[in-house]
């Protein structure tokens, strides 16, 4: 369903992603992991729109989504969650869905339903300042804020940087209750959660994909991967 | 999974909050007409009229938080169309409002459509550079319409009981203007354009993730503020009979951004209370002090250090404090604790 082709992009003169090709079929889970800098978060805006590429092609169930302004991306059914977990922080949790149930569509009351199905603990919340959620509950809202409308390709970074592991269960059985259902790109260096729920791996090293991993016991095999980390 | 019921979606404002607007509306009416007691009523008339230019403002600056250092042209423009319409055309007040409206949604439009799509300081500076030339026009580049700065005297036709040269009725009619902007603006804000448009404040690429066209957005709250500020104008030239090209200087925008300071920004009764409050401040210094902007200066400082919230931020964080007071008493005397929320 997604094609990136052969892309390069920069920012101003410094060339961060070099002939980057990768492919996502259908309703697939694919991992993108790599040290700091590789450009896996680089690779994730140019998908939704942020960046444009100057060279290759972004396509999106055979069209072109590379000239794109990100809105306009996201009208074609691509989410992305950003790395740093920010809400919007003065609206209440309602008010966050609220805001992506009015612009995909979806009735408000079926969109609160689906996030609270992934954390029934937002129903506690829902009229409370978004600002005061925990990291991880910022990140659980943001994933299902993002899924209210059904899109066609989920893009999330680094889902559990920086969460108690705890909450990485939390998300963990989220991402397993997506796989299969939504096509989803998700850059992640926890390689426990990457080799558990990973239909294919992209290794990203300088700005290239270094290797792609689809056998699951390559997958599996975190030791091999932790090389690349 | 357990059912969940959405009585009513937030984003529209439902009966329970139609009974606040017009709650707040006889609130809002309620206190005009109390300091009607013990104030002049053309200061309060002055007061109504500065009320829906900041009004207008916080919308732009306060919720979408776009700060425009050139909000006094439409002002002015206001002003200036009602007059000439008044002279032109026919000394009816309701044709001179409409063409202040109606000049000032056309002129935000065009001008909109260029500043949108700058923000921050830059969005600040070419508003600014953009009034500095209405300034200029209405001082000399068109002194044969606007007679420089001799100003355009102009008369209005009584119509009915509305006789504006009647303090009383002038004053009347102003309030129910206020109100009636004040609840054009509270449904606009708690409708989904109001929320979008908050969060445009927040952070504007998050909202564009979400698929919005953040520019249309803008462009249009940029328009609405505009032509509320022309709409306030063209009172103001009704109730004064006479626009100079001072309506329309660019420094007369630190009275509007100082009032919204002053009561609280992005918080419609913070425009207001804000710009009683300056007006109130203002009116009174300059009897007494001869340079009474000093002391609004010196104002203006402790403000911005140490009450950035404003007046209704603090009365608000009060409340806050007062209540949570109430309930850790009840807490502890039912032997629970209180988790801080933040």
């Amino acid at each position: 369903m997604l094609a990136v082709n052969s892309i390069d992009v920069a920012y101003g003169h410094a060339k961060v992603l070099h002939d980057v090709s990768i492919q996502l079929q259908q309703g697939e889970m694919v991992f993108v992991v790599g040290r700091n800098g590789a450009g896996k978060t680089t690779l994730l805006k140019t998908i939704a729109g942020f960046l444009k590429p100057t060279r290759g092609e972004i396509d999106l169930e055979r069209r072109s989504i590379s000239a794109l302004a990100p809105e306009q991306v996201a009208r074609r059914g691509v989410r992305y969650v950003a790395q740093d977990k920010k809400v919007f922080s003065d609206l209440t949790v309602k008010g966050n869905i609220e805001l992506a149930a009015y612009a995909s569509g979806e009735p408000l009351p079926q969109a609160v339903e689906r996030v609270v199905g992934l954390y029934p603990k937002f129903q506690e919340f829902m009229n409370n300042k978004a600002g005061g959620l925990s990291g991880g509950q910022r990140e659980i809202l943001l994933i299902g804020r993002a899924l209210v409308g059904e899109p066609k390709l989920l893009l999330i970074d680094e889902p559990t940087e920086g969460l108690a592991a705890i909450v990485i269960q939390d998300i963990f059985r989220i991402l397993s209750g997506m796989k299969a259902k939504v096509s989803s790109i998700i850059v992640e260096q926890n390689l426990s959660v990457v080799s558990r729920l990973a239909d294919r791996i992209y290794i990203m090293k300088e700005g290239k994909i270094e290797r792609e991993l689809s056998d699951p016991a390559e997958i599996k095999n975190t030791a091999e991967l932790e090389n690349y980390l | 999974m357990r059912k969940l019921i959405v009585e009513q979606p937030s984003f529209q404002v439902h009966p329970g909050a139609w009974y606040l607007v017009f709650r707040d509306m006889a609130i809002i009416a309620a206190a005009f007409l109390s300091l009607s007691l013990f104030t002049p009523v053309y200061w309060l008339t002055d007061f109504t009229v500065m009320c829906i230019l900041v009004l207008s403002f916080d919308l732009l600056y306060g919720y979408m938080g776009h700060l425009s250092f050139g909000h006094m042209l439409y002002f002015g423009i206001g002003a200036y169309m009602a007059s000439l319409a008044l002279l032109h055309l026919a000394p009816n007040p309701f044709l001179a409002i409409l063409a202040g409206l109606v000049c000032g949604a056309a002129l935000s439009a065009v001008v909109g459509f260029v500043v949108v799509r700058t923000s921050g300081a830059a969005f600040a500076l070419v508003n600014l550079a953009i009034n500095q030339i209405g300034y200029w026009l209405a001082l000399s580049g068109l002194q044969d319409y606007t007679h420089g700065e001799d100003g355009l005297p102009s008369s209005v036709d009584p119509l009915g009981f509305l006789d504006f040269r009647s303090g009383p009725v002038a004053f009347g009619f102003m309030l129910v203007c206020l109100l009636l902007v004040f609840w054009l603006l509270k449904t606009l804000t708690a409708s989904p354009y109001g929320i979008v448009v908050r969060s445009i404040k927040e952070n504007e690429d998050r909202v564009k993730f979400l698929g919005y066209d953040t520019f249309n957005y803008k462009w249009l709250t940029f328009v609405i503020a505009s032509t509320l500020a022309a709409f306030a104008g063209s009172l103001y030239a009704l109730v004064k009979g006479f626009v100079a090209p001072s309506d329309v200087n660019p420094l007369e925008n630190t009275r509007i951004i100082f009032s919204v300071l002053i009561g609280g920004a992005g918080n419609l009764y913070g425009a207001i209370v804000g710009s009683v409050a300056f007006e109130m401040i203002s009116n009174l210094l300059a009897t007494s002090i001869a340079r009474w902007e000093m002391i609004l200066g010196l104002m203006l400082l402790v403000l911005v250090f140490w009450f950035r919230r404003g007046i209704t931020g603090y009365a608000y964080q009060l409340y806050l404090n007062r209540n949570r007071e109430r309930l850790a008493k009840f807490a502890q005397s039912m032997g629970l604790s209180l988790r801080r929320q933040k």
